[in-house]
């Protein structure tokens, strides 16, 4: 690893100051679990200047269930949020999600706000001292096309420039299911809207901007929610597909539904289609089936991840039966 | 005829020539056996006191890098170190071109592996230096130059400056397109990609198309399995520092004899010069044991030479990516036909096996050594490809237990009959059924048992075989999942030349001394020394101590090169310790003024067999007996010190060494495959090994936990990835080469039974090896016992099963 200047921000205005003078030439540090092995591999292009950590900023790492709302800090450890019992008890998805991710190890020290905003998987993105510069990278092409493709995006790549890498989060699927929103030292922002597909960026925060905060709101009646990954192994492994729910029934039908998938695209993919074969009927193995193939109807998977799109339209069904 | 006298090294030559025959114990068992011996090891590698060639630091060290070529095959056209040679902190510039390896025989040079047989060099054949050459023919090799600096940071950052020109040439990964006539050839200027292995091409028994013609069944299928990634935890290491013209190595090898052998004949420098230190090691697997291989003798060299050039010690370690360039030996595809007689008995089996970068076994070996199938043909082609060396990787048997294991359960499934059977009836020795083993074991002093039958019999009590199995494809779970079994077999692990030899001293204050370098391979083998020198010698185990760490002792361990440890390093020790005991009761005969042979040792007590309370502790028995001791006018005697030397000598068929493998082994599993997923969820391993004895059962028991991981993520999960248009290893880090761990998978059920058929010391054979490379083919017939559909392609993920299933 190259060496570089480290602040402990002792304040969140001192951590955007500091961003602030530095531009996009530093990074913000938490856990550290994905940007450190950025780092060490030197994959991308330029080498950040400055890390900026924010992990010596106290009171950043709270669930307080507030009114209607349940309130997580943005440093709050993913361990802490999959054993929490509010959370077990009322955000079902957030806290299987939060429990799967990763490993043991990596769940002690990932945050949620970090693990929303890691960077893509790729293997031509994430190759050391840049290897394969893509497009993501500024780069003139994506390796993937043409390569081994067998994790990349089923539904397509970004319009603008072809990437097919996909977002890993097994929590993001789950806090837009629950219809979160984050708090930024600039604004709030949907959980739904902050994710992006440019040139060195997933999110849509400027380079000064930091997560605060995650709010979700209280379940109206009785909506139940769940989470499923799919991976090669049970217990490090980035999703091949997973998928998170938030189903109401009223009256033995489904009143509302939330459903997304990730890992299957460039950016979390909220399953509309799903949704609306379900809404109105009786949450039963024939419509999970139904909403299932909704789910990927629009699926365009490349030459080798086909077997993707069956494992998202199961996905799909069992997340959504589980929510019953 | 007079009997010609032996001179002394023909006696010790007598002594430890194995002798065949059941090593009968001469002992009452105390430790051996025994459950609950501490660990010798463990207290340090649980703690973290360990030390690994990586921690040495000495003063003035230098920390080197070497270029790793970008691609698959290509050549430098021009290389520009002036940047690199002038940045600060770098000490020394080793170039391809530099005299000291330009026309240099080195690794990857034929020459460089004279002391080698040919077929045991795997890569090393390659007509291509793989140190530092211009010429890369995988991506990933080291190539060009490499760097010692201050810092490994400053070694890293030269490297960056350095300015090559390549010139990319076209290259091939598919292994079965390699042989055609327009496939790019490795080698600039050869005809073929064929690589000539004269021995293995062809493999015979019988006559195969008589034994089809017997046949009332026959089958024909096609099989393929990706290899491999053959590393483990610690990365490859090593640290050289030269006083004078003396060489000071640490190196993490299996074998450091052997390397140092190899150090001398390539850079010339005397053995008696090179002092080697091998510490604690984090993996071998048979990865650390090829010591002409490019990461093994490769690093060394380069150390070597960097710690000439700039004077001060240099410590070379590969990063985790640079390991990722090795595999098994089993990149391989097979074609079979297989003919059997409705009751059972195989009659003819024929294979066309090809083989990437190495033939490491032909895959029908074991068909051989432990059936009864009379007629047996196996055709054996290797091709080169722009992949990485292929090596013996947890055992070179892969392919026979693959082959072995789709053989049987192919015809099994083909004839419908339950697999266990058709194995009991095939069981046997090179074309003859199991009275020739009988006669063996009568004949030989070991008892008459049929370890097959009492393996197969454990197991499948275990894992309610006879209740549960059923034909492939029938038995849905409440789950929805698909339920399967699957069983397999094979003989026992005694495939060894091993040859070590030992000191056993007595120090001044009782407490003794095992004298040996020995490598450590994980495998808990010196707590098993540790406890057969107890036993032979009479005293306690917390009397006894090894320090395997210096070769220069003079005494070396063979670790399992040819497969085996305990099996020919337990008689080593056992010789050793008995020929101690003769010294030891001599020196005691003196003082008690009685012959050595009215005296016993017991509990670190010397005593009088015909009186036990005339006894004297073995401490006081050597108080005067002293390698040295500097002290004017105090009377001394000798040390009490001796050593022996065991080879097993044996290899190759039991007709011709007389020798056949009589221990068996049995695994079964069992598995329930998501339809609708593709997932494969193993739910139990049964492993039945028949050990012969087992010294130590925990450790017995934990190889057979480890090998079922190990085994389970070969054959589900671990898979290299290539680029298919660059040839670069995607897949070169932990997360995306995917081991095995251990909430993967449930624990095994580990059943091992002692037969004392092994011939080990005291009929004990080997298990180190065995579950880990049993397991991978298994599953392929458990996923057809569930599913009803062949995936004969391994590894078994979840896109293949589902594409079997006609989902995708």
């Amino acid at each position: 690893m190259r060496s570089f200047e480290h602040f402990n921000a002792r304040t969140m205005e001192e951590a955007v100051a500091i961003l602030g003078r530095y531009g996009d030439r530093a990074r913000v540090i938490a856990g550290g679990t994905d940007l450190l092995g950025k780092l060490k591999d030197e994959i991308l292009p330029k080498y950040p200047e400055a890390l900026v950590n924010i992990k010596s900023i106290s009171g950043m790492d709270y669930i307080r269930e507030d009114n209607d709302v349940l309130k997580i800090g943005a440093l709050t450890r993913l361990e802490d949020i999959a054993v929490h019992p509010a959370v077990k008890q009322h955000f079902g998805a957030l806290a299987e999600a939060a429990g799967r991710a990763a490993s043991p190890h990596l769940r002690e020290m990932g945050t949620l706000a970090g693990n929303i905003c890691q960077d893509i998987r790729c293997w031509y993105y994430r190759y050391p001292n840049n290897r394969f510069p893509c497009l993501r990278k500024g780069g003139g092409r994506c390796y993937a096309i043409e390569g081994d493709n067998r994790y990349h995006s089923i539904f397509g790549g970004t319009v603008d420039d072809g990437c097919y890498a996909v977002h890993p989060s097994d929590t993001a699927p789950a806090l837009i299911a629950l219809d979160a929103v984050v708090r930024t030292t600039k604004r709030t922002i949907p959980l739904e809207d902050f994710f992006d597909v440019k040139v060195s960026a997933t999110t849509v925060l400027d380079p000064d901007e930091i997560v605060t905060e995650f709010e979700i709101p209280q379940s109206p009646g009785k909506a139940g929610s769940h989470f499923i990954k799919f991976a090669l192994r049970k217990t490090i492994d980035f999703a091949v597909v997973n998928c998170a729910a938030m189903i109401l029934i009223e009256e033995r039908k489904v009143a509302s539904a939330r459903v997304c998938l990730n890992a299957v695209a460039v950016k979390p993919y909220r399953a509309v289609k799903a949704e609306q074969a379900i809404i109105g009927q009786e949450l039963n193995e024939s419509t999970a089936e139904a909403a299932g193939e909704s789910a990927i109807s629009q699926a365009t998977p490349l030459k080798d991840n086909g077997y993707m799109v069956q494992l998202a339209k199961i996905i799909v069904k069992r997340t959504i039966l589980a929510c019953a | 005829m007079t009997e010609k006298k032996l001179g002394p090294y023909q006696t010790l030559k007598q002594e430890g020539t194995y002798k065949i025959g059941y090593d009968k114990p001469t002992v009452d068992f105390k430790q051996i056996g025994k459950r609950g011996v501490r660990r010798y090891d463990g207290f340090e590698k649980a703690s973290g006191k360990a030390l690994y060639t990586r921690d040495v630091n000495l003063p003035g060290m230098l920390y080197a890098k070497v270029l790793s070529s970008p691609y698959a095959r290509a050549r430098m056209l021009r290389l520009d170190t002036g940047k690199a040679e002038k940045y600060p902190g770098v000490r020394a510039v080793l170039r391809y071109d530099d005299p000291a390896i330009n026309g240099q025989e080195l690794t990857g040079s034929i020459a460089g592996t004279t002391r080698m047989a040919p077929e045991s060099a795997g890569w090393a054949m390659l007509p291509v230096k793989t140190i530092l050459s211009d010429q890369a023919i995988f991506e990933g090799q080291m190539v060009g130059v490499a760097i010692a600096a201050d810092t490994e940071q400053i070694a890293s950052e030269a490297l960056k400056l350095v300015k090559v020109e390549w010139e990319e040439q076209p290259f091939i990964l598919d292994k079965e397109k390699a042989l055609d006539s327009d496939a790019p050839k490795l080698i600039s200027g050869a005809d073929s990609n064929k690589i000539a292995d004269e021995d293995r091409e062809l493999t015979e028994q019988g006559d195969v198309e008589k034994g089809f013609q017997e046949a009332e069944e026959i089958i024909e299928f096609t099989a393929r399995r990706d290899a491999h990634l053959w590393a483990g935890a610690e990365l490859p290491s090593v640290v050289a520092r030269w006083s004078g013209d003396k060489l000071e190595m640490w190196v993490h090898e299996q074998q450091p004899y052997l390397s140092k052998l190899i150090l001398a004949e390539q850079l010339n420098i005397p053995m008696n010069k090179i002092h080697t230190h091998s510490l604690y090691q984090g993996c071998s697997f048979g990865e650390r044991c090829n010591p002409s291989n490019w990461s093994q003798n490769g690093i060394n060299v380069l150390a070597v030479l960097l710690a000439k050039k700039a004077d001060r010690p240099v410590k070379l370690v590969l990063n985790r990516a640079e390991k990722f360039y090795g595999f098994s030996g089993d990149l391989m595809v097979s074609q079979f036909k297989v003919g059997a007689r409705r009751d059972g008995t195989i009659t003819a089996v024929q294979m066309n096996n090809l083989f990437a970068n190495y033939m490491c076994t032909t895959g029908v070996e074991h068909l051989v050594e432990n059936t009864k199938i009379p007629n047996l043909r196996c055709e054996g082609t290797t091709v080169f490809v722009n992949k990485p060396p292929a090596w013996w990787n947890r055992c070179e048997q892969l392919p026979n237990v693959f082959c072995q294991t789709l053989v049987f359960d192919h015809i099994a499934d083909a004839l419908g009959m339950d697999p266990t059977e058709v194995a009991l009836l095939n069981d046997g020795c090179e074309g003859r059924d199991k009275s020739y083993l009988e006669d063996f074991q009568r004949e030989n002093g070991f008892e008459p048992r049929d370890s097959l039958k009492e393996c197969i019999a454990a197991g499948k009590k275990a894992i309610g075989w006879d209740e549960n199995w059923h034909p492939p494809g029938t038995r849905q779970l409440p789950n929805g999942r698909m339920h399967g079994m699957a069983f397999t077999w094979s003989h026992d692990w005694d495939d060894t030349r091993g040859t070590g030899s030992a000191a056993v001293l007595i120090q001044n204050d009782g407490s003794v001394s095992i004298i040996a370098q020995h490598s450590d391979v994980g495998v808990n083998p010196w707590t098993t020394y540790m406890q057969i020198v107890a036993d032979e010698l009479g005293v306690r185990y917390e009397d006894i101590e090894i320090n395997p760490f210096d070769l220069n002792v003079g005494f070396a361990l063979m670790s399992p090169d040819g497969s085996c440890n305990l099996g020919s390093n337990g008689y080593v020790v056992k010789k050793a310790a008995r020929k101690a005991r003769r010294m030891l009761l001599d020196l005691a005969a003196d003082k008690f003024d009685l012959p050595a042979e009215a005296l016993d040792i017991e509990d670190s007590t010397v005593f009088e067999k015909a009186n036990p309370d005339n006894r004297m502790p073995v401490k006081d028995v050597v108080k005067m007996a002293v390698p040295m001791l500097n002290a004017v006018g105090i009377w001394t005697e000798p040390p009490v010190l001796d050593w022996a030397w065991h080879t097993q000598g044996l290899w190759g068929m039991a007709l011709e060494t007389g020798r056949p493998r009589m221990c068996r082994q049995a695994n079964f599993i069992e598995v329930e495959v998501d339809t609708e997923t593709g997932e494969v969820c193993v739910t139990r391993v049964v492993n039945v090994n028949d050990v012969g004895k087992a010294i130590s059962p925990e450790t017995v028991e934990g190889q057979m936990y480890g090998g079922t991981y190990m085994g389970l993520g070969r054959a589900l999960a671990e898979e290299m990835v290539w680029d298919p248009a660059t040839g670069v290893l995607l897949n070169r880090n932990l997360l995306d080469y995917k081991y095995a761990t251990m909430l993967d998978y449930p624990a095994s059920d580990n059943i091992y039974i002692e037969t004392g058929l092994g011939h080990g010391p005291y009929g004990s054979t080997g298990i180190g090896e065995n579950t880990a490379t049993m397991i991978p083919a298994l599953l392929g017939p458990a996923v057809y016992n569930a599913i009803g559909k062949r995936i004969d392609d391994f590894p078994i993920t979840p896109n293949k099963v589902l594409k079997a299933l006609g989902k995708i």
